[in-house]
């Protein structure tokens, strides 16, 4: 199937696309039911959904009827369940964290990519971003989409792209200043994290370098969080949300007003949802995220629940744009977790250190916030039966349980021994994940 | 043979004088006392007249405790005596994995208190140097 492709067709000093970004509720409604139909139809050509969905909808309220599409459907429809397309045509695979068949692949067409990287241009030149920018792109390259995600949406603006990648934050500062860096793509934690480098080196951001927009993703993160990032480098920050299952970021960007980010809603179908009975919500009222891809050719994906709460707001953006804005991310309904960027859940923690005999049952898993990065630390009991008064037996065992966890999570997490019966009992359902992080829900 | 009292501990404040009152309480005398510390835990070492009620109480008390073998060299307590030991350890290609000594008499006698890989040997090689080597018993009536 064939959809038409806008590069920045009708872009003009405010709008990318005004065309798109501008148009009246009742087209768009039109649009979508029209982008849906032909998505449902395409979608049938899958595996997984032939059979569990009908073809054609009369109006956009028949899709509250339809079944929900949840991160374990993904899973078990692992490898091809969910193409829409024959296998040749895929061009590019993302995928989450997790190496035991339990991570979320999602596959892209060449029209899948170029869309993405239209909603990531859209969103970049919403935020300010122009041809003679410089961007400085500090998120992981590699199946983590937060770094070609954007990379592409960037070439497509016309900056001046340096594709950074995350970490070795001495090269990250040099960057910075060999190529006058005036945008950078950064996780919230990591922009405070820098900033202390800066004040090692005696660099003052806000006059030595040339920065003017960050885009904050990754994390979810608090107004606070932002304000501070803003404050420290003289900046003006930008939120931004995504998932990979819907590509990755570019599903909803906040406009120079800063108060709500935009959901690119030709591409994306939204509903806020009550997660306890999946009756659809109003706007305002705050639920569970589900999206609908419209325009997707390698793997449509319907009713996706997110798993993210959060509420639409019913008030249009004096900015112009007709698109609905969604509030901060407030939370989740299930315990995943977001570290650094990388998504995952206690139960992949618990499984790895589970199967490490000298383990079993006795640890915690601590969130915390460490010199603004959030930290994992697992504190594991020294019980004696696996004590024989051996430091370097204590050091084995604890890198062990590092390398381990990082095949299965891809963080590091600290590691502390502690002493015998100072973690809390597991009476019943043990609270094992004690959240201390800084962040305002 | 000598045995020395190994527990794990958290580095957090009290726990030395934690210790020490559960064998004080239970009137077990302490002689010598180390610590191998990691950071946020370490290990504490220590001699004791009795090590078999030493281990006991402390497993009780709800720690991760265990007994090892160790040497106890006795030494005259005088400048060059610990050289003396030392240099025929190295002489002779023994490991020291820890060693900690202390006076039993100002001026009279010290004890070197040794942890080797490989124990019987370096026990057979001290005693045939000419050095004495304590007993359990000889420990617990110092």
């Amino acid at each position: 199937m064939q959809y038409s492709l806008r590069r920045g067709a009708g872009m003009d000093e405010t709008f990318w696309d005004r065309k798109i970004e501008t148009i009246d509720r009742e087209s768009l409604g039109k649009l979508q039911l029209e982008r849906l139909n032909r998505t449902l139809k395409h979608a049938a050509e899958s595996p997984y959904y032939r059979g569990r969905i009908p073809e054609r909808v009369k109006n956009l309220s028949v899709l509250n009827d339809l079944p929900f599409t949840t991160k374990t459907d993904l899973r078990n429809s692992f490898p091809g369940g969910m193409l829409a397309v024959p296998m040749e045509e895929i061009v590019r695979v993302h995928s989450s964290s997790g190496t035991t068949g339990r991570a979320t692949v999602v596959y892209h067409t060449r029209h899948d990519l170029e869309n993405w990287a239209e909603t990531i241009a859209r969103s970049m030149h919403m935020a300010g971003v122009r041809k003679k920018d410089v961007f400085q792109n500090m998120m992981g390259y590699g199946l983590f989409t937060g770094g070609l995600g954007f990379h592409y949406g960037a070439e497509r603006v016309g900056a001046l792209t340096i594709p950074a990648s995350s970490g070795n934050s001495k090269r990250q500062i040099r960057l910075m200043r060999d190529f006058n860096t005036t945008v950078i793509h950064i996780t919230p934690s990591y922009a405070l994290h820098l900033f202390t480098l800066f004040q090692e080196e005696g660099i003052n951001p806000k006059e030595d370098l040339h920065l003017r927009i960050a885009f904050l993703g990754a994390e979810p993160h608090s107004e606070e969080t932002r304000a501070r990032v803003e404050e420290l480098y003289g900046i003006a920050a930008f939120n931004s949300y995504g998932l990979s299952e819907m590509n990755g970021p570019g599903v909803a960007f906040e406009c120079k007003g800063r108060d709500g980010m935009h959901v690119w809603e030709d591409h994306f179908l939204l509903e806020i949802i009550d997660p306890a009975t999946g009756k659809v919500l109003n706007d305002g009222e705050e639920g569970e995220l589900v999206f609908s891809t419209l325009q997707r050719e390698g793997m449509p994906i319907i009713r996706y629940r997110t798993g993210d709460i959060a509420r639409a707001y019913p008030e249009r953006c004096p900015c112009g744009r007709t698109h609905r804005r969604i509030s901060r991310i407030k939370g989740r309904t299930d315990d995943m977790l977001i570290i650094k960027g990388v998504n995952f859940y206690p139960m992949q923690i618990e499984k790895v250190l589970m199967d490490i005999p000298e383990v079993g049952n006795n640890y915690v898993i601590e969130l915390e916030t460490v010199d603004y990065l959030d930290n994992v630390n697992i504190k594991v009991e020294v019980r004696p039966s696996i004590f024989h008064g051996d430091l370097e037996e204590l050091d084995q065992l604890k890198r062990r349980i590092s390398e381990n966890l990082k095949n299965e999570i891809l963080i590091s997490p600290k590691i502390t021994f502690v002493e015998p019966n100072s973690l809390p009992k597991s009476e019943g359902k043990a609270v094992r994940v004690l959240d201390r992080r800084n962040i305002s829900k | 043979m000598a045995s020395q009292v190994t527990v794990f501990v958290e580095n957090k404040p009290g726990r030395i004088s934690h210790i020490a009152r559960i064998l004080g309480k239970n009137g077990i005398n302490i002689r010598a006392i180390t610590i191998a510390d990691r950071g946020e835990y370490g290990l504490i070492n220590i001699i004791t007249d009795d090590p078999d009620r030493a281990y006991e109480v402390l497993l009780e008390e709800g720690f991760s405790v265990t007994r090892k073998y160790v040497i106890g060299v006795l030494m005259k307590d005088r400048p060059g005596a610990l050289a003396d030991v030392t240099e025929y350890l190295n002489e002779n290609g023994i490991n020291v994995a820890n060693a900690y000594g202390f006076i039993l008499k100002e001026g009279d006698r010290a004890v070197l208190i040794l942890e080797v890989d490989d124990f019987d040997r370096a026990e057979e090689l001290i005693s045939s140097g000419g050095f004495h080597t304590l007993t359990r018993e000889e420990l617990q009536n110092l």
